[in-house]
């Protein structure tokens, strides 16, 4: 946005020379005829070939909805761009518009789907998943343990060579039954691999890889009830299940004590004395994430001041930088400056330099004792260490990183206000003070209100800012979730992800959504305000 | 000219097409695929390399930030998702909850080869209470004091300890007596448990009782008075942080420091003399935390059709005393065989075993996530210096908030 202020400022500048194509337009030239005609070919070839793959992928991978909304998509683009002269808007809106969608709104779609699901630890498979695993681990283990070789026998079933590990009894086991055999028939090589008795050729290479499912499946019945399981390729083991799972009646069943476990409507099955199966699924709560943000105490105590707090942070961050940065635009801003190109590009440091690393850096600097900072004062004000302090500390450096982008915004600005319009006040007498208070100022915050609030609606959710330099500490005194930087979205993420047991994807939701209208609500009225301020122009 | 075009983009839709899907056809040998962090990368590759050479299996090492591993799990693809991990005994219970990683049985003989505490680390209750194993222990690591013994002695007792670093600390400015990062619950977890702190206590079958929070217990109040005297002193300070307890050590200006064999190699090239032991006891034993490590069969070698072959790799041969001696030279770990921790040989990495001993187990239920956050801010408020927060205050407020967030 300020690029193209600045932009058109300096435009403005050279309009008086002859017309000479810009080598932008120059490049949108070579898109017409027949040299335009084969970049589109081949850019359309390449995006088809590219995307028609994915697809093939996720065709694959069973996600159907995605395979077929992705197919109908570029079935979309294909068609609009191999219409000659025809749907020319549609040409220019469609690349920006798939992306919008792809990128704003479906994560959007996914956050409110996620907001009204019980999604945490526990909870992120699906019901037959969760069926399975939870009989797996519920499988009670037998006391014997065997060496084992998988083998086939002449008609090609397959067989267990087993030996107890401690005992060293041989058995063969099949699907059918176990039966004890001669341990001298079995013999074990140098490796301590079991060479299988005559009849029988154990299986290796792809033969065993081929096997892995019908290993793993493989159920050997034994006569006092229990089976054996095998355990990898070389071991296998005595065992009972522990649960068994009533299709019917949709009922998880234990099977020494009969206590029937039932689904509860949340997402895990539970006895009649209220003890959970560990493994749960995914399931649709309905407001339940976005009552539990208001029923918690946890949640509600320190809300209030964590919302005060993002507000003082985020106002006070875009009103200071604004206005350090229009004070040096406007100082910039004089013709006779001296060396104010290197002025210009000293002061756009701070906004160059990637601002995690900025913060790393100050989260160095400001250290109590050992921070370069104290170490040059006099005396050691304990910057991230007291509450107050380390609220002043993470506005001084959000300003600090926040103020080159107002100051480019205002470069730019002040320069697209008319010369004329100054000049006339001076000759009316007016002082520079009233020039800049009755007729600067009125015209740039019409340019640069919109920016503030979007600054503003930045800030308020500017999590990096906070947690990379204090971490939202220091903590409060009474130690709640919410330390005294923290701002709201960074509590959240330690009440969804530091909290409880685990982490909780749909508290984190609903709390992202209430988020949300906070920040559309303060932002629609500034834009109202700031559509006064134009009116007033 | 427009169906010309059509036919064009079409003809070359085909042939970009080809061109993208004809590498993928899928090989006939199994291949598996670990998750290993930048550490235990080339090691890995190496002792599961050896195994896959033995049993005809490609075994492919991806790298991953350890934390990453855990985290990338739950999102990851069916057709990049690893088959086996390395990970640490604490994400067990996390794990195991999501049905991310599948029971493993492993046969009596090896078993009796890991310490029990191991095995139980890597094991997560299931709704019978019975403990149930997900992972392969292979490595153990814990914190020790580490003593500079040119300028303090190995220390008979907690107050000959507190002693020699409080007259090392007066000897000169800048000096410190013993530095442990501030407001860390992980590294000063032997203060915690010498004045008889602990995190979670145990039920009736040994399983870990998320109801029964133990950071603000009784005897632990009872002993409060000590925590805010080393405040006082100057003993401890929240200000240190890792890099300032580090520094200090290696430049010789402390006397003690806690920190675990990650720091073996610093030590080794620092030339200080130093030796290594379990800070002496307090009111209780001050045991460290036990952090295991160990290598674990996701849900989808299922899928990938190589479990048999995963949990061969993991509970099977990585137990054995080869597999865990050659992981344990190349990582600068104590091996958890039994038969290979026998066998360490490098002085500092067996002062660090010894230091780990009657340890606990870092707590491996999900819980756990509400706990380092408070015990943390407690350890940093209490070594506050002037404003310190009293310690029975701050550990009885965190034993609060804890039993809160659990619900």
């Amino acid at each position: 946005m300020n690029d193209s202020i600045v932009h058109s400022a300096s435009q403005q500048a050279a309009s008086s020379v002859v017309y000479r194509p810009s080598w932008l337009a120059w490049v949108i030239s070579l898109f017409s005829g027949i040299g335009g005609l084969i970049v589109k070919v081949v850019l359309l070839s390449l995006l088809n070939g590219l995307v028609g793959w994915a697809i093939i992928v996720l065709f694959t991978q069973d996600r159907l909805t995605w395979a077929i909304g992705t197919t109908a998509v570029l079935a979309l683009v294909d068609f609009i761009y191999l219409r000659p002269n025809k749907l020319l808007p549609a040409k220019f809106i469609l690349p920006g518009s798939v992306l919008l969608i792809a990128y704003l709104i479906v994560p959007i779609f996914f956050t409110i789907n996620t907001a009204f699901q019980k999604y945490s630890t526990g909870h992120v498979l699906t019901k037959s998943e969760a069926i399975v695993t939870n009989l797996e681990q519920n499988v009670v283990q037998g006391e014997r343990f065997f060496m084992m070789t998988p083998t086939r026998d002449a008609s090609g079933v397959l067989v267990l060579v087993l030996v107890d590990d401690v005992t060293g009894q041989t058995y063969l086991g099949r699907s059918t039954g176990v039966a004890e055999i001669d341990s001298a028939s079995v013999t074990v090589d140098e490796f301590g691999d079991i060479v299988p008795p005559d009849g029988l050729t154990a299986l290796v290479g792809d033969e065993l890889f081929g096997a892995d499912a019908e290993l793993a499946a493989l159920e050997i019945p034994l006569e006092g009830g229990g089976v054996i399981r095998t355990e990898g390729i070389s071991g296998a083991y005595e065992s009972e299940p522990g649960f068994v799972y009533d299709a019917e009646r949709d009922l998880m069943i234990a099977t020494d004590t009969g206590v029937e476990y039932a689904d509860n409507g949340r997402g895990s099955y539970v006895s009649p004395d209220g003890d959970e199966l560990v493994v749960g699924w995914r399931e649709y709560v309905g407001f339940e994430n976005f009552t539990a943000v208001i029923t918690n105490p946890l949640v509600r105590q320190p809300f209030l001041r964590a919302f005060i707090w993002t507000i003082t942070f985020a106002a006070s961050t875009v009103l200071i930088s604004f206005a350090i940065g229009l004070f040096l635009a406007k100082l910039l801003d004089k013709p006779k400056f001296r060396l104010k190109k290197m002025y210009r590009s000293l002061l756009v440091v701070p906004y160059a330099i990637p601002g995690f690393l900025s913060l790393l850096v100050f989260r160095g600097l400001l250290n109590d004792d050992y921070g370069l900072i104290n170490k040059l004062l006099p005396f050691d004000p304990p910057w991230l260490f007291d509450p107050w302090w380390a609220r002043f500390s993470v506005i001084l450096v959000s300003v600090w990183l926040t103020t080159p982008y107002f100051l480019l915004v205002c470069m730019g600005a002040l320069q697209a206000i008319p010369a004329e319009l100054v000049e006339a006040a001076r000759v009316d007498g007016a002082t520079r003070w009233q020039v800049f208070k009755k007729v600067t100022l009125p015209l740039l915050l019409a340019v640069v209100t919109p920016l503030l609030i979007a600054s503003f609606a930045y800030n308020f959710n500017n999590f990096n800012n906070v947690f990379l330099l204090t971490g939202g500490g220091p903590s409060s005194d009474d130690q709640s979730i919410a330390g005294a930087t923290d701002i709201l979205i960074s509590y959240t993420y330690k009440l969804a992800f530091e909290s409880g047991k685990g982490q909780d994807y749909g508290l984190a939701s609903a709390i992202s959504i209430y988020i949300f209208f906070i920040v559309a609500a303060m932002s629609a009225s500034g834009f109202m305000r700031s559509k006064a301020l134009e009116n007033m122009k | 000219m427009k169906k010309q075009v059509a036919k064009l983009v079409a003809g070359l839709t085909v042939a970009a097409l080809a061109a993208l899907s004809t590498p993928t056809t899928s090989g006939a040998a199994a291949s598996l695929r670990i998750w290993a962090d930048a550490d235990r990368k080339a090691s890995v590759e190496k002792v599961a390399g050896a195994w896959g050479k033995k049993n005809g299996v490609t075994v492919t090492v991806v790298q991953k930030d350890f934390g990453k591993i855990r985290d990338d799990l739950k999102t990851v693809d069916v057709a990049t998702a690893p088959d086996v991990i390395v990970g640490a005994h604490d994400w067990v219970g996390e794990l195991a909850a999501n049905g991310s990683v599948i029971p493993l049985t492993v046969s009596r003989t090896a078993g009796a080869k890991i310490p029990s505490y191991a095995l139980d680390a890597f094991s997560y209750a299931n709704a019978k209470g019975n403990k149930v194993l997900y992972g392969a222990p292979v490595a153990l690591e814990n914190v020790g004091l580490v003593v500079n013994t040119k300028v303090a002695k190995v220390p008979t007792s907690f107050a000959d300890m507190v002693a020699q670093a409080t007259a090392f600390q007066k000897k000169a400015s800048g000096n410190f007596g013993l530095v442990i990062p501030g407001g860390d619950a992980y590294h000063n977890y032997p203060l915690f448990s010498g004045l008889c702190g602990y995190v979670f206590g145990k039920d009736a079958k040994g399983n870990l009782n998320p109801d029964d929070v133990g950071v603000g217990n009784a005897k632990l109040l009872a002993n409060a008075g000590d925590i805010d005297a080393w405040n006082k002193s100057g003993l401890l300070s929240s200000k240190v942080d890792y890099g300032v307890a580090k520094n200090a050590f290696l430049a010789g200006k402390a006397a003690f420091w806690v920190t675990g064999p990650w720091e073996k190699d610093t030590l080794d090239k620092s030339g200080l003399k130093v030796s290594i032991v379990q800070m002496p006891k307090n009111k209780c034993d001050s045991v460290p935390f036990l952090g295991v490590q160990g290598f674990m069969v996701t849900k989808f070698a299922k899928t990938h059709g190589v479990e048999s072959q995963a949990r061969d790799l993991v509970g099977s041969y990585m137990l054995s005393e080869g597999a865990q001696t050659q992981l344990s030279s190349e990582n600068g770990r104590a091996p958890a065989n039994t038969d290979a921790a026998a066998k360490i040989t490098d002085p500092l990495l067996k002062q660090f075993a010894a230091a780990g001993k009657g340890g606990v187990p870092m707590p491996n239920i999900p819980e756990m996530s509400s706990v380092w956050g408070d015990l943390g801010t407690a350890w940093t408020n209490v070594f506050k210096g002037a404003d310190a927060t009293p310690a029975k205050t701050a550990f009885r407020t965190a034993g609060k908030n804890i039993k809160a967030k659990i619900g």
